[in-house]
């Protein structure tokens, strides 16, 4: 019988463990409204035919560039399109290349940056020299020059970004791994016979994501901000399909009479950037023990 | 301290020839003939060929690899395939206006960031930090191209104080300076929101150590910790932050010469890559590269001055 109560209490600590940690993210302030802006704009982006007033490629070109109205409340671009709309659609793009990106460079960074990290000698000397060399690229650059390569597609987009800033999570990863490896545990699996790709896989790894997450979050944020650059400069998705990249640089030819299309397409921009910095910000201090002296703090 | 220069020496031409070898391979996978493209379509197999031939294409890769290696040591990056003039100097001749605006835009961004960064970590949770933290949010998350159309219209379009375009051909130091303002400042305000964040949280750390409240304790003036002993300490997260920042800050002043209509490398490498011509990318690419290790070196050479105890490790 005493087994018993004890299985159960240890359950009942755990459930009570679990009860806790949700109620730390729940009111948490910069988790809550970033956890609920990113909500928002999945919604936005998953409904937007259906949610959007008007097709986002359909030109009225009786009513070209006019200003806010019943039909158009942020008022139409050049050729007549509803830039409410182009908005709405524009955040499909957004979050795809902030998903992919990380999820990408996660897996590979993670990856790269673990196998380095635990490895050491001769593959964690020669991985870092990679790592570090190609931080020294300009990430944007990068980017650019990668795009420049595959053409501009929205995957040769993501792939090209997620390859830019792989190397700034292996980095991470690599620090945190490094930290785990002397890790009683580790010595402890290792002594019990298993192979270093399942200790690598099952152990480090897992103990080793919560300050990944974060960066990965802090990631999708800049991603987001790359991809708006490319399109800005004509070589991210091309028009007709609307990004708020391309609809600032299509609104910067009449930024003077109507400069609430591009200023409408950098508060959407801004606006997915903050929640994601802020839901990083959240996350950062519910799942970092060292951190979490500050939370309930906003910023 | 010559050992330690003589590693750092030693480091800068590793990561050098690492980034030589990068450039080098990216270009490759740009599909599409440079051949091709420079004679247009109706060339004649001979004259591809012998194009080719001349450009070193017909090599095997890791033949290509070695030439290119070989060559960009002692300078020689090849041609343009669009103008046929030299790459390296073409690149060249794009740098000073983009060093300009680097130059003037990491010293607005330092002008604001460390300060504002020091005076929200020493008065932490105050009305100031978070307003100062508030505008660093803001500062990061608006893309820097937008805050550039944003100055345009205000500052320029509707106050007149300032030229819209980047750049002028009038001679004159003054005319230069004053048409260089508003690209600087928007690059500026970018950096200095990155900066201003991470100051403050290296200037949090320091603070919060032992040896802060024992000086505390023992009635140093508040004034004296801030600026003695606390920001003397971060100096080096600081200058690492700057380090990070700065090939950051390449990549927005590619956007920003965008909006200015600025001349300089961001417009001459945006042209490159148009017109496929990948001699002059790989060419620009690494100059920018090469800007930043240099600037990594010289902030590690810095960091042995300031602390003695990183020479010995």
């Amino acid at each position: 019988m005493t087994a018993r109560t004890e299985a159960e209490e240890a359950l009942e600590d755990n459930a009570a463990r679990k009860r806790a940690t949700v109620r730390r993210y729940l009111r948490h302030p910069s988790f809550m409204i970033g956890a609920i802006g990113i909500g928002l704009l999945l919604l936005v982006a998953l409904f937007a035919p259906w949610i959007s007033p008007h097709s986002p490629t359909r030109t009225d070109l009786m009513n070209t560039l006019s200003q806010p109205s019943a039909t158009y409340w942020l008022g139409t671009d050049q050729f007549g399109r509803c830039v409410l709309s182009r908005l709405i659609h524009g955040a499909q793009v957004s979050l795809q290349v902030g998903f992919f990106v990380v999820l990408i460079s996660l897996s590979a960074g993670t990856l790269l940056g673990a196998v380095a990290g635990y490895a050491g000698g001769f593959v964690e000397r020669a991985l870092v020299a990679i790592i570090d060399i190609l931080l020294a690229f300009p990430s944007f650059l990068l980017a650019l020059a990668l795009v420049a390569a595959r053409g501009n597609t929205l995957d040769s987009i993501i792939i090209a970004v997620a390859i830019a800033y792989t190397p700034r999570v292996a980095a991470v990863m690599r620090s945190v791994v490094l930290t785990i490896r002397p890790r009683p545990f580790i010595e402890a699996s290792r002594a019990i016979g298993l192979s270093t790709w399942t200790i690598i896989i099952r152990h480090v790894i897992p103990n080793a994501l919560p300050p990944v997450i974060v960066v990965a979050t802090v990631s999708a944020a800049t991603a987001i901000l790359a991809e708006a650059g490319l399109s800005f400069l004509g070589l991210g998705v091309q028009p007709p399909t609307p990004t708020w990249g391309n609809v600032i640089a299509e609104g910067q030819t009449a930024i003077t009479t109507n400069p609430l299309i591009s200023l409408s397409a950098g508060l959407c921009i801004a606006f997915t950037v903050i929640v994601l910095n802020l839901l990083g910000d959240g996350l950062r201090d519910t799942l970092d023990p060292q951190m979490r002296r500050n939370t309930g703090k906003l910023l | 301290m010559i050992r330690y220069l003589a590693r750092c020496a030693a480091q800068f031409a590793v990561a050098l020839v690492g980034i030589v070898t990068v450039a080098f391979f990216l270009m490759r996978a740009i599909p599409g003939d440079p051949a091709l493209y420079m004679l247009g379509d109706f060339a004649t197999a001979e004259a591809l060929a012998t194009l080719r031939a001349r450009l070193g294409l017909d090599l095997p890769v890791w033949q290509q690899y070695g030439v290119f290696l070989l060559r960009a040591a002692q300078g020689d990056m090849g041609v343009s395939v669009v103008t046929g003039q030299s790459a390296l100097a073409e690149i060249w001749a794009a740098v000073p206006p983009s060093a300009t605006l680097a130059v003037a835009g990491m010293m607005i961004a330092i002008c604001f960031g460390v300060p504002l960064g020091i005076i929200a970590a020493v008065r932490q949770g105050s009305a100031v930090d978070l307003a100062v933290m508030l505008l660093a949010l803001g500062g990061i998350s608006f893309p820097v191209f937008w805050l550039g159309l944003v100055a345009i219209l205000t500052l320029s379009h509707a106050l007149g104080i300032f030229p819209a375009l980047g750049a002028t051909s009038e001679p004159g130091f003054w005319k230069g300076l004053h048409h260089l303002a508003l690209p600087a400042l928007v690059l500026g305000l970018s950096v200095a929101a990155y900066i201003a964040r991470l100051t403050r949280s290296a200037m949090l750390e320091i603070l919060g150590q032992d040896f802060i409240r024992v000086a505390r304790a023992m009635g140093v003036p508040e004034r004296r910790i801030v600026w003695h002993l606390a920001f003397r300490n971060a100096l080096i997260p600081v200058l690492a932050v700057i380090g990070v920042t700065f090939a950051w800050s390449l990549g927005n002043a590619i956007l920003v010469e965008a909006v200015f209509s600025r001349p300089g490398l961001g417009s001459t490498i945006l042209k490159a890559i148009l017109s496929r011509d990948y001699q002059l990318v790989q060419a620009g690419v690494l100059v920018l590269a090469a800007a930043v290790v240099l600037l990594n070196t010289a902030l590690d050479l810095i960091y042995g001055a300031i602390d003695p105890r990183l020479r010995r490790t």
